[in-house]
């Protein structure tokens, strides 16, 4: 419906205008073309795309490294708290087991028999707790040493920050030199029809210089004076 | 192996890594070690004197781990204080202009303690046939 009146419309136009007045559009859109062209170049826009073409694959390379560097970290901990944990568990139940033996040749300590065969199983456990303890204690170290992904991963992560703030700001500058200024006032005016205040909501003044800041009590007070309140 | 009282700065602006190399000097036999999160930080400590190793990372705010090399040659004081550089940066330019400005070794992270371990006892090797 609406198309067959626009083209009604784009009929009667260029059958009124004539075809001189359609080249005249044509040159006009080209024009229109070349302006926006300049100007996009111009503002450094040709620039900024490149640089977030080539930023994207870059931030996910990174992110695959922190991913592929953590996981590594991971599995080796893993690894060897899966070795470290029946070493623990041997010497634990090892004690235990000693701990009784004792106690019963204790009970009876005339058998000279029963005596010996605790002492030399005491022996065979502590011959065990100094090589669980030494496995144990390379395991630990190893544990130690997978957790130097932290200051790789760190380091990729704030490159990665870095580059997000960058295109942030890239972005922002493209929005605003390319919002056109009347639907921009159309649109705040449509907030406060609506009665949404988030466009209020700007925080504190970092900088005060910067227009349509006040920078001190006194500014606000002179402000509000003139207005008559 | 040189004295296990030699006193080592660990410098570095991650917690994890100076830890980690703190833990590692540490089972080498070396207890005697503090740590600065970065190249100022390091300096200062540096010139309150005493120190007679310096292990730093490259990358870090405020003063990085050349500027501090640097720093170090160029002071009097301290020109003469081996310095490993144990870093994450590991482009051949990075490591020859670290040459230049006088490290006694470089480690590329992530690394091994027998790495470490290696690169210790060679600069103490040195540094004893030097002296002797």
């Amino acid at each position: 419906m609406t198309s067959e009146v626009t083209q009604q419309q784009a009929a009667n136009v260029e059958s009124s205008v004539g075809l001189s007045s359609s080249d005249e559009i044509l040159n006009r859109v080209g024009h229109v073309t070349r302006t926006l062209h300049d100007s996009l170049s111009g503002l450094g826009l040709d620039k900024i795309l490149e640089q977030v073409a080539q930023d994207i694959p870059d931030a996910r390379d990174r992110l695959a490294y922190v991913a592929r560097m953590t996981e590594q970290a991971a599995e080796r901990v893993l690894n060897a708290t899966d070795v470290a944990i029946p070493l623990q568990e041997e010497l634990a139940s090892g004690a235990t087991a000693l701990e009784q033996r004792w106690k019963s040749v204790m009970a009876e300590p005339s058998l000279k028999s029963e005596y010996n065969s605790a002492a030399n199983e005491t022996l065979t456990y502590l011959a065990m707790a100094g090589k669980n303890t030494a496995e144990t204690k390379a395991l630990l170290m190893d544990i130690m040493m997978a957790q130097d992904f932290q200051d790789l991963t760190g380091q990729v992560i704030k490159k990665i920050t870095g580059l997000a703030q960058d295109l942030e700001k890239q972005l922002v500058q493209l929005l605003i030199d390319f919002s056109p200024a009347i639907p921009k006032k159309d649109a705040e005016a449509n907030k406060a029809d609506t009665g949404d205040n988030s466009a209020l909501l700007n925080g504190p003044q970092i900088d005060p210089n910067a227009v349509d800041v006040v920078a001190s009590q006194e500014q606000v007070d002179d402000l509000l004076d003139s207005l008559g309140f | 192996m040189a004295n296990t009282n030699t006193k080592f700065l660990v410098v570095d602006d991650f917690s994890t890594m100076r830890r980690i190399v703190r833990n590692l000097l540490k089972e080498l036999g070396y207890t005697n070690v503090d740590e600065a999160e970065d190249g100022v930080a390091a300096l200062s400590k540096l010139k309150g004197g005493g120190f007679e190793f310096v292990v730093s990372d490259w990358n870090m705010p405020n003063m990085d781990g050349l500027t501090l090399l640097q720093n170090i040659r160029a002071d009097a004081e301290l020109s003469k204080l081996p310095v490993l550089m144990v870093t994450a940066e590991a482009k051949k330019e990075n490591i020859i202009a670290a040459a230049q400005a006088g490290a006694n070794g470089y480690v590329v992270k992530p690394f091994t303690a027998a790495t470490l371990d290696e690169k210790l006892s060679k600069i103490f090797e040195k540094l004893e046939k030097a002296g002797a």
